[in-house]
C-alpha cells in the first residue's frame, strides 16, 4: 500500500519533472478519460453517504509522477469494461508496484534519482500512524489516497516557493482538518504568533516524530497528544530538528533564489534557532561585568585626575 | 613641542573605520535576529537582510586586512617577540590595573616599529588572525549549512555552526567594548582616536611629559609614510 506519499519528499531528494511533461501521454489514457475528464462524475457512497468524486483532471495527471503509466498498470482486470465490476472498489495499495523489484529496476533504468522514501517503511510508519490506529469513524478506511491524490501528485520541485511548499502541504491536512479555520479553535492556543507558524511550517513538522529511518520526514503522523508542544524543540536546542528544517528551508533558498541571492535574502534562519541558555547567560554576564568594571575603571581615572590636579595647584 | 609618527596609512584607516562600521551593523542585526521579537529591535526580516549583507561585506573587509597586512610593512607590528613576552605582558597589566591611576608612566613607548603595546599586539592578532576567520567562515557555513554534513562531532551541524559562531560572536562583542574604551587611555582621551582619523600618532618629546619616558627618535616624515 501507501502510493503517492513523495509530497512528503523534500527538495533534497526531488528531480524536477520537465522530462516526463515533455512525453506524449499513453493513448490508453483516452479512452478512460471520456468519462473520468468529466466534471461532474460522481456518486453517493451508500454507507458514508458521502459524495464521491471520479474526476481526474487530465492536465494534472499528465503532469503527474504517474502521468506515463497506463490506467491500467494500476486499475487491471476489473476495469476493463463499462459499468466496472463490483470488485474495482476495491483499494489499490501503493507498496506492491512501490516494492515490486522490476518496477523498482525500471525506476533506476529510467535515470530518476534513487528514492530516499522506502515505501515498505513507510508502511510500518503508518501503522503506527494516528490515521490508522484511531477509532474516531472519520479515520476508518483511511490510506495513502487520502492525502496523496495519485492522479495529481508531483514530487515537491526545487525552486518552488517556500510558502508555496507550506501552504501545499498543510492543504492536504487542513482538507479534512477544517476546525483550524475556526477562529474559536483552541488547540494551538499555547503557539505564539499562531498564523505565522501556520504559513512557514509544515503541519508535519510537529506532528510527526524525528525520523530514525534516514527518510526525510516520518509517515507516523502523531495524536495531538504526543504531537511536539515545546518552542526549544525548533527554535533551540534540538539539533536533527533543527538541522532538518534549517536545510529544508536552505536547500530550497539555493535553488530558487541562486548562491548570491540566498546569501543575502535567505528564509533559512529561525528566530532563536541560535539560541543558547548557557552561551548566552554566559555571553550576557560577560559582557556585563566588563561594561561594570570599565566604568569604574574610568572612574577611578578621572579621580585620579582629580586628585593630580588638586595636587599640582 | 609637539610632533607625530605616521603610524596609521590610508588602507589601514578605510579598512578599520569600514571594519568598524560593519561590525556595528553586524551586533545590531545580530541581536535582532537572536532575540527578535522586540520592539526596540529591528523588524526580524531586515534584520537577516541586514545581517548577511554586512556579513558578506565584513569577509570582504576580512580579505582586504589580510592582503594589506601580507603586502605592507603593516605586518611588522603583528610579529610577536617572545623574549620577554610574559614580563612586557603583565607590566601592560599591571599599568592598566594600578599605574594609570598613580601618573606611572606608560610602559610601552610607541615607535614606527612597533605602535602595539604586548597586549594589543596579542588581543589583535587573537581577533584578527583568530576569532574573525572563525566568525567569517561559520556565517557562511550557516548561509550554506547544506552543503555540510548532516552532523558534526555527533551534534547536528547547524547547531553546532550557530553555536560556534554565536560565542565567537560575544567574544568578538567583548573585544569591542574593551577595546573602545582602552583607545581612551592615550596622552588624552582623544588622541588615539584622532590618530585612527587623521594617521599621525601624537608624540611629545620626552622633557615636555609629566612622566619620564624613554627618549625615541622621530623618523622624518618621508613620502612613502605619507602615501
Amino acid at each position: 500500500m501507501m502510493l503517492a506519499l513523495f509530497l512528503f519528499t523534500t527538495p533534497i531528494t526531488a528531480v524536477t519533472n520537465q522530462a516526463h511533461s515533455a512525453m506524449k501521454p499513453p493513448e490508453d489514457h483516452r479512452a478512460c478519460l471520456r468519462c473520468h475528464a468529466m466534471k461532474t462524475l460522481a456518486y453517493r457512497d451508500p454507507l458514508s453517504k458521502k459524495i464521491i468524486t471520479l474526476v481526474i483532471d487530465p492536465s494534472g495527471f499528465e503532469h503527474s509522477v504517474h502521468g506515463q503509466l497506463n490506467c491500467r498498470e494500476c486499475h487491471e482486470q476489473h476495469y476493463q469494461r463499462y459499468p466496472h465490476s463490483e470488485r474495482a472498489r476495491a483499494p489499490l495499495h501503493c507498496v506492491k508496484c512501490h516494492e515490486d523489484g522490476k518496477k523498482q529496476a525500471q525506476h533506476q533504468s529510467n535515470h530518476q534519482p534513487p528514492r530516499q522514501y522506502q515505501f515498505t517503511t513507510i508502511e510500518q510508519e503508518f501503522k503506527r500512524s494516528v490515521h490508522a490506529t484511531s477509532d474516531e469513524p472519520d479515520a476508518q478506511d483511511f490510506n495513502c489516497h487520502s492525502c496523496h491524490n495519485p492522479h495529481q501528485f508531483q514530487r515537491s520541485q526545487i525552486g518552488k516557493p517556500l510558502a508555496q511548499v507550506v501552504r501545499d502541504d498543510n492543504a492536504i491536512c487542513l482538507s479534512c482538518h477544517e476546525q483550524r479555520f475556526d477562529s474559536l479553535e483552541t488547540t494551538h492556543a499555547w503557539l505564539p504568533r499562531r498564523d505565522k507558524h501556520w504559513q512557514a511550517v509544515r503541519c508535519l513538522e510537529c506532528h510527526t516524530p524525528l525520523s530514525t529511518t534516514g527518510q526525510p520526514v516520518s509517515h507516523q503522523i502523531l495524536a495531538a497528544a504526543d504531537s511536539k508542544v515545546d518552542c526549544v524543540n525548533c527554535h533551540s536546542q534540538d539539533a536533527q530538528l533543527l538541522t532538518r528544517l534549517y536545510q529544508y528551508r536552505s536547500q530550497e533558498d539555493v535553488a530558487r533564489t541562486g548562491f548570491i541571492a540566498k546569501a543575502v535574502f535567505n528564509d533559512a534562519y529561525i528566530i532563536g534557532m541560535s539560541r543558547s541558555p548557557i552561551i548566552d547567560f554566559i555571553g550576557l554576564l560577560m559582557i556585563a561585568l566588563t561594561a561594570l568594571v570599565l566604568i569604574g575603571h574610568g572612574w577611578g581615572r578621572y579621580r585620579a585626575a582629580q586628585q593630580l590636579s588638586r595636587g599640582s595647584q | 613641542m609637539m610632533t607625530g609618527l605616521y603610524l596609521y596609512a590610508r588602507w589601514l584607516r578605510v579598512w578599520h573605520w569600514l571594519n568598524a562600521l560593519l561590525f556595528m551593523v553586524l551586533i545590531v542585526s545580530g541581536v535582532s535576529m537572536h532575540f527578535g521579537g522586540s520592539a526596540l529591535l529591528m523588524p526580524f526580516n531586515t534584520a537577516v537582510t541586514v545581517h548577511n549583507t554586512a556579513g558578506i561585506l565584513l569577509s570582504v573587509t576580512w580579505l582586504g586586512f589580510m592582503i594589506g597586512n601580507a603586502v605592507t610593512t603593516n605586518k611588522r607590528h603583528y610579529r610577536v617577540t617572545w623574549r620577554g613576552l610574559p614580563q612586557r605582558l603583565f607590566a601592560q597589566m599591571r599599568y592598566y590595573g594600578y599605574g594609570i591611576f598613580h601618573n606611572a608612566p606608560h610602559p610601552f613607548h610607541v615607535t614606527a616599529d612597533m605602535k602595539l603595546n604586548t597586549l594589543q599586539q596579542l588581543s589583535y592578532l587573537g581577533v584578527m588572525y583568530g576569532l574573525m576567520p572563525i566568525l567569517v567562515m561559520s556565517g557562511w557555513a550557516f548561509l550554506f549549512s547544506t552543503f555540510l554534513p548532516d552532523t558534526l562531532f555527533g551534534i547536528g551541524s547547524v547547531w553546532f555552526v550557530a553555536m560556534i559562531h554565536l560565542t565567537v560572536a560575544y567574544g568578538l562583542a567583548l573585544f569591542l567594548l574593551v577595546h573602545s574604551y582602552i583607545i581612551t587611555t592615550g596622552d588624552t582621551l582623544t588622541s588615539n582616536l584622532r590618530a585612527m582619523i587623521t594617521g599621525w600618532h601624537p608624540f611629545t618629546p620626552p622633557l615636555e611629559r609629566s612622566f619620564d619616558h624613554a627618549a625615541e627618535t622621530i623618523p622624518p616624515k618621508t613620502a612613502d609614510q605619507r602615501s
